[in-house]
């Protein structure tokens, strides 16, 4: 990081290359399709480096980044929100019915689909800690909140689930 | 059939408490609240092995018209040498910016203030003088758009003993978002300027430099 903001840009793409994918998931589970996630994985990488000057602890540019992603997919969420609806089906494919069963793909799908229903703020607290299986500390850790706050999101987001599968039923 | 989940198996969602601490009346409860997270898919997503090149080509892209424009804007040029700035100018300068300290100066505390710039045009560019309150500061730098948001290009100088940091910059005319970083570390907007969001959670400040605003001082 200090190669790139002495000028050499090149040096750019190591960091491009560790990090693109480390939020791969969590961004394809917050915008409901994998293509939609690498369009914002890479323009938060292109704004991470107009504004590296701004990383204030070199050491942690995974955490920094995530937080320029974050913004990304949520500034994304609700420019689409008024469009968003039970009928529209999200992209990220579902487990293969190979693997399990037809019964679990289809509440897989469902889940899918109601999760693209919540809150940007209900959907990311269920995909940090359900999917990336994070703690609510470390969840707090990361964006800046408080466990209390988490978990009452997080159990407005069961609920609203919950009421979402059973109108898709 | 009530729609929310009983706390006890939102606890359960949790991982705060196993199915069988559940009482007899909240089993079925909690399997199907178990389902609903063992449908859920954690398979790792990678994106198209072309990610890498999209985003270097698009960084490229912009380094090379930062060069463009710093080759092809006089103004930094004209700033360096040109010493023969007229007195007016300056003169209009500093007593705009001793106006705009007695206002913008806080009664008490030892925070950052920063104070409106002042500008004063010179031919095809523009002065902008920039001021902060800043007595508890040990260093002042100045990031913004026209120097790529580097807060080690761009320090203010200390005025003496009372607190005030400034510096003055030539600008293209036009509109330039910044903000003061006071000891390397806290981002300071501007409470007398406009602000905008910057798309991350956070504000800068904004000033419009024209050249007839420029005259007015």
């Amino acid at each position: 990081m200090q190669a790139v903001l002495a000028g050499d840009v090149e040096q750019y793409a190591v960091l491009v290359r560790r990090y693109q994918d480390r939020y791969a998931r969590y961004a394809a589970r917050m915008l409901g399709s994998v293509d939609a996630a690498e369009d914002a994985v890479q323009d938060a990488l292109v704004r991470a480096y107009d504004q590296l000057a701004r990383c204030r602890d070199p050491d942690n540019f995974a955490g920094w980044f995530f937080l320029i992603l974050r913004n990304r997919c949520f500034a994304e969420r609700r420019r689409d929100q008024r469009y968003a609806g039970l009928d529209g089906a999200p992209d990220v494919p579902a487990k293969e019915n190979s693997e399990i069963s037809l019964e679990r793909a289809e509440r897989a799908r469902g889940i899918e689909r109601a999760l693209q229903n919540l809150t940007p703020e209900q959907r990311e607290v269920f995909v940090l800690k359900h999917m990336e299986e994070l703690s609510y500390e470390e969840i707090a850790g990361r964006i800046g909140t408080t466990v209390a706050a988490l978990k009452m999101r997080m159990h407005r987001a069961y609920d609203r689930l919950r009421e979402l599968l059973e109108e898709m039923r | 059939m009530s729609r929310e989940f009983h706390p006890l198996v939102k606890q359960l969602l949790d991982g705060e408490r196993t199915l069988s601490e559940l009482p007899p009346e909240l089993q079925a409860e909690g399997a199907e609240a178990l389902r609903l997270l063992e449908a859920v898919d954690r398979r790792d997503v990678t994106f198209s092995s072309r990610l890498e090149a999209r985003v270097m080509r698009e960084v490229r892209q912009r380094v090379a018209a930062r060069r463009n424009r710093a080759n092809s804007d006089p103004v930094l040029w004209r700033w360096l040498t040109a010493p023969s700035v007229p007195p007016w100018v300056v003169g209009a300068v500093l007593a705009a910016a001793g106006i705009a300290l007695v206002l913008g100066r806080p009664g008490s505390g030892n925070g950052p203030a920063m104070v409106a710039p002042a500008t004063a045009v010179i031919p095809e560019s523009v002065y902008v003088k920039f001021l902060l309150f800043a007595p508890a500061a040990k260093r002042v730098a100045l990031a913004g758009t026209f120097n790529r948001w580097d807060p080690g290009t761009t320090p203010l100088v200390r005025l003496g003993d009372d607190g005030v940091w400034t510096v003055t910059l030539g600008l293209p005319v036009g509109q330039h978002q910044y903000a003061f970083v006071v000891d390397g570390q806290r981002w300071v907007v501007d409470p007398a300027a406009p602000a905008v969001d910057d798309g991350f959670g956070r504000k800068n400040s904004v000033v419009s430099v024209s050249a007839a605003q420029g005259r007015v001082l």
